[in-house]
């Protein structure tokens, strides 16, 4: 694979709780542009305990590509998301990760977590949508679906930050 | 108030299809379960609407009691109402629903369901990891007689293990991790790829550390997996890997699948009870505050169709109060409200109708009284109406201005007072009193004398009693007639003048000539004594005839017609001339002449007269006083010019005062007395007036006042 690092500007934020982006990048190769990103997360104790309790964790992985015009709004050229989701498989004491690359099951919840957090080659877009010498800006984040948990849930998520696991876009620039 | 109904309606109608999806939200379909949370915050805002509609409802009464519309009210306590009969049972059937809600969702969760599938779970467990032991002692004991074989023996031994222990897949890696052998029971449902065990597990393995686990593969279910390492006994060879794969028993699998499918199941259910009351709670508070908004809301408009007939009652009402008959808008409603309007509107039609007729009524009266007043205020004669107390019940203005007051002045004074308020009025009282006391007497007429500011009026008077029937009062009318007399007397008075004149007149001359034809004849053939008596007697009569002439001319002059040599004077230039005669008289006379006097209208002749008569009387009246004066004053008054002639004489006597106009009436021991007859005579020929009056301390004034040219053409 003929890979080489676009971008990789990465003001890292390490939250306490919670999840962001430690560090992303686009690599290309001769068709597709591919995201490599690393988050940190921590589960609060709710989800922690919903996790353990059998209860699935969606979280959403969102990528967006814009070029700024400054005569209009920016200009969309990618927008791509991707459903991962952790479980805990009370039979077997394991935890399943599904994702793009498929299911995989561990029997720590830290392994899980790893999985969940580290994005390797996600094929985001394709290289002839980008024009040589043009700046573009990426975006990168991922989220809990709250949506998808159980509707008594989604209630006790109403205003709760317990529930509430969203990391800031991360944002940075591409040349190519 | 009908748009809002439409907002109220619309509102409550959205709010039923919002209410119907979140409890289908809340409920376990999926519909509409995605959506929950903004059904949820849309159903709010609906709420927020409608109390934002229901507070301006209230304010919207609140203002309508203050402004005290009629109905408003009732409006009010019909919504109160209203809104009790939907809060009472609304809250009890919430508050007992919220109880049941929450006791049922308690009543789930027990802990001997929760033992019970925690042990049914860790059955299942225990069943696989027996399964697991077991497949681990399988994978030792094929290890064990392979460490005793040469490894290139390994491939041949395998499959032949594989199948005396009953293992489904068996495979041999090296220590790198590339397979060696593998031995497939032929009997298997598909064939497998081998499953290449984590490299973790590889580390643990060469470690000498046996791995055992249960797996979920893809589309296969669960396996067991157990892996050790195979000590080769060669130098030249590393450990070796045995991995042995055995499917768990579909039938366990599946019952150990749905302990824990329930299990979780359970315990996600156990852990959400919280957010499940919440939810239920949440929903039937929106349900409840819907329902109590829609009815409060609704409470209004109900109110409001309610109290409208009041409403429109009240307004007919206060129309009707008003004078406006117009019948209100028929209520369509069937109920004991409807017929109310209708007979309100029975009512208002005929009182409109009776109104109507009694406005005609009273337009004809009104138009009677209307003739009979302008035919009165257009006659000439003054009439007052008395009661049967002699109180004045009404009197024409003409009336009024023949009496010399005012008319307000006289109404509804009784004739005994009126001498209080109008003392010139006494001689009336005098005549109308005794005639309104004697009852036989219906009707009477009589002459009366008023003495008012413009002077002696003599009024005709004639009363009559009206018919019992009518009003048993009195009417009384009365003519000036002062003009008509006086015209009457003059008249005479010329008559007498003229005849006497002409009587006279004609043996005057004969008397002269004789006596003078008497003296001429006489005088040669008498003797002197006799001779100058004759001469003096002869004079004698010639003077007394000519004074009997100059008399006879007098006479003449003031019974002539009046024929009139009319051209525009100055009345004072008029006043000069007159007085350079007057310079050399005994007294002296003194002229206070208005410098912008306008012109008058008259006849240079008759007016210099006037002037010399007057200055004659003066003249007279101030014989053997020591300060005599006279002044002679012009001015302009009211649009006339005013003469004055003012003496410091003895003045008029009482008596006289009344009737000094009249020929032959005099104060002086010589005079014809024709003087002011003759003044007052030339005056009204020219449209003026004359009076006279004493003034105080002593003397008198004659006032002349001619019309000017300028008042008359402004």
């Amino acid at each position: 694979m003929l890979a080489f690092a676009l971008a990789s500007i990465a003001p890292i934020t390490l939250h306490a709780e919670g999840l962001s982006v430690k560090h992303a990048e686009l690599v290309a190769n001769e068709e597709w542009y591919f995201l490599n990103a690393d988050f940190s997360v921590s589960l609060t104790p709710a989800l922690e305990e919903a996790l353990n309790k059998g209860i699935s964790l969606n979280f959403i992985l969102e990528f967006e590509l814009t070029r700024s015009r400054w005569y209009w709004l920016d200009e969309s050229i990618a927008s791509v998301r991707q459903n991962l989701r952790i479980s805990y498989h009370a039979l077997t004491r394991q935890y399943h990760f599904s994702g793009n690359s498929g299911n995989k099951a561990f029997n720590t919840l830290a392994e899980a977590k790893d999985e969940l957090t580290r994005v390797a080659d996600w094929k985001v877009l394709d290289r002839n949508l980008l024009k040589k010498g043009t700046p573009y800006n990426a975006a990168v984040r991922m989220k809990l679906d709250v949506k998808q948990l159980p509707k008594p849930l989604q209630v006790e998520a109403l205003g709760s930050k317990d529930w509430d696991l969203a990391s800031d876009w991360h944002r940075f620039t591409i040349t190519p | 108030m009908a748009k809002l109904r439409y907002i109220v309606l619309a509102s409550v109608g959205l709010g039923a299809v919002l209410l119907y999806m979140l409890s289908r939200a809340s409920s376990n379909t999926a519909a509409f379960a995605e959506h929950y949370t903004l059904l949820l915050v849309l159903n709010v805002l609906l709420a927020a609407v409608l109390i934002g509609l229901i507070g301006y409802q209230i304010w919207l009464v609140k203002k309508r009691i203050r402004d005290k519309v009629f109905g408003a009210r009732l409006t009010m306590r019909l919504i109160i109402l209203f809104a009790l009969m939907a809060v009472v049972p609304g809250t009890l059937i919430y508050g007992v629903s919220v109880q049941f809600l929450t006791r049922s969702i308690e009543s789930w969760f027990d802990v001997r369901v929760d033992s019970a599938l925690e042990g049914g779970l860790s059955l299942g467990r225990s069943v696989l990891e027996a399964q697991q032991n077991d497949l681990i002692h399988k994978a030792q004991a094929i290890a064990i007689t392979l460490q005793e074989e040469s490894p290139s023996s390994h491939t041949r031994l395998l499959d032949q293990l594989r199948n005396q222990l009953g293992v489904q897949e068996a495979t041999l890696f090296s220590a790198r991790g590339s397979v060696l052998a593998i031995a497939t029971a032929t009997d298997a449902r598909d064939a497998i790829l081998p499953q290449m065990p984590g490299p973790a597990i590889l580390r643990a393995v060469r470690a000498q550390r046996p791995y055992s686990g249960i797996e979920t593969i893809t589309g296969k279910g669960l396996y067991l997996r157990a892996v050790v390492p195979v000590n080769v006994l060669s130098l030249s060879e590393d450990v070796r890997i045995l991995q042995l794969l055995e499917p768990v028993p579909a039938k366990i699998a599946k019952d150990a699948e749905a302990v824990q499918d329930v299990y979780r199941d359970y315990k996600e259910l156990a852990f959400s009870r919280h957010g499940l009351n919440k939810l239920f709670a949440l929903t039937l508070t929106m349900t409840l505050l819907f329902a109590l908004l829609s009815a409060i809301a609704l409470a209004f408009v109900l109110s409001q169709r309610m109290s409208a007939p009041l409403g429109l009652l009240a307004e007919g009402t206060k129309a009707v109060a008003k004078g406006d008959f117009s019948p209100m808008q028929p209520v369509k409603a069937r109920d004991e409200l409807g017929q109310l309007m209708q007979s309100f509107n029975t009512m208002t039609r005929q009182l409109a109708e009776t109104s109507a007729v009694v406005e005609h009524k009273q337009q004809q009266l009104e138009a009677s009284k209307g003739y009979l007043e302008s035919i009165l205020a257009h006659l000439s004669s003054g009439v007052i109406a008395f009661d049967e107390k002699f109180s004045v019940k009404s009197a024409n203005p003409i009336a009024a201005q023949l009496l010399g007051v005012d008319l307000q002045l006289l109404r509804g004074l009784n004739v005994f007072e009126w001498s209080e308020k109008a003392p010139q009025l006494a001689p009336l009282v005098q005549a109308l009193t005794p005639r309104f006391e004697s009852e036989g007497q219906k009707e009477w007429q009589a002459q009366i004398e008023l003495t008012l500011d413009g002077g002696a009026k003599t009024l005709l008077v004639r009363g009559s009693r009206l018919p019992a029937e009518i009003d048993n009062g009195y009417v009384v009318v009365f003519d000036d007639v002062t003009r008509l007399i006086q015209a009457q007397r003059d008249a005479a008075w010329g008559e007498v003048a003229r005849r006497l004149a002409h009587e006279i007149k004609n043996p005057l001359t004969p008397i002269q000539l004789s006596a003078e034809r008497l003296a001429h004849k006489l005088a040669a053939k008498l003797d002197l004594p006799d001779a100058e008596i004759l001469a003096r007697a002869t004079q004698t009569i010639v003077n007394q005839v000519a004074a009997l002439k100059s008399m006879v001319d007098e006479f003449s002059q003031y019974a002539r017609q009046p024929t009139l040599n009319l051209q525009t004077l100055d009345l004072n230039e008029l006043v000069g001339e007159v007085l350079t005669l007057y310079e050399t008289s005994p007294v002296p006379v003194q002229t206070e002449l208005a410098p912008a006097l306008p012109h008058v209208q008259g006849d240079s002749k008759l007016l210099r007269q006037v002037i010399h008569n007057l200055l004659q009387n003066a003249q007279d009246a101030l014989v053997g006083r020591e300060t005599a004066t006279i002044r002679v004053r012009t001015e302009l008054e009211n649009g006339l010019a005013v003469l004055r002639v003012i003496d410091n004489g003895v003045g008029f006597p009482p008596e006289i005062l009344a009737r000094v106009f009249e020929p032959y009436v005099t104060t002086k021991a010589k005079g014809t007395g024709l003087g002011l007859a003759i003044v007052k005579k030339i005056v009204e020929e020219h449209g003026g007036q004359v009076e006279v009056r004493n003034i105080e301390p002593v003397g008198a004034c004659v006032c002349i006042k001619l019309p000017c040219i300028e008042a008359s053409s402004a």
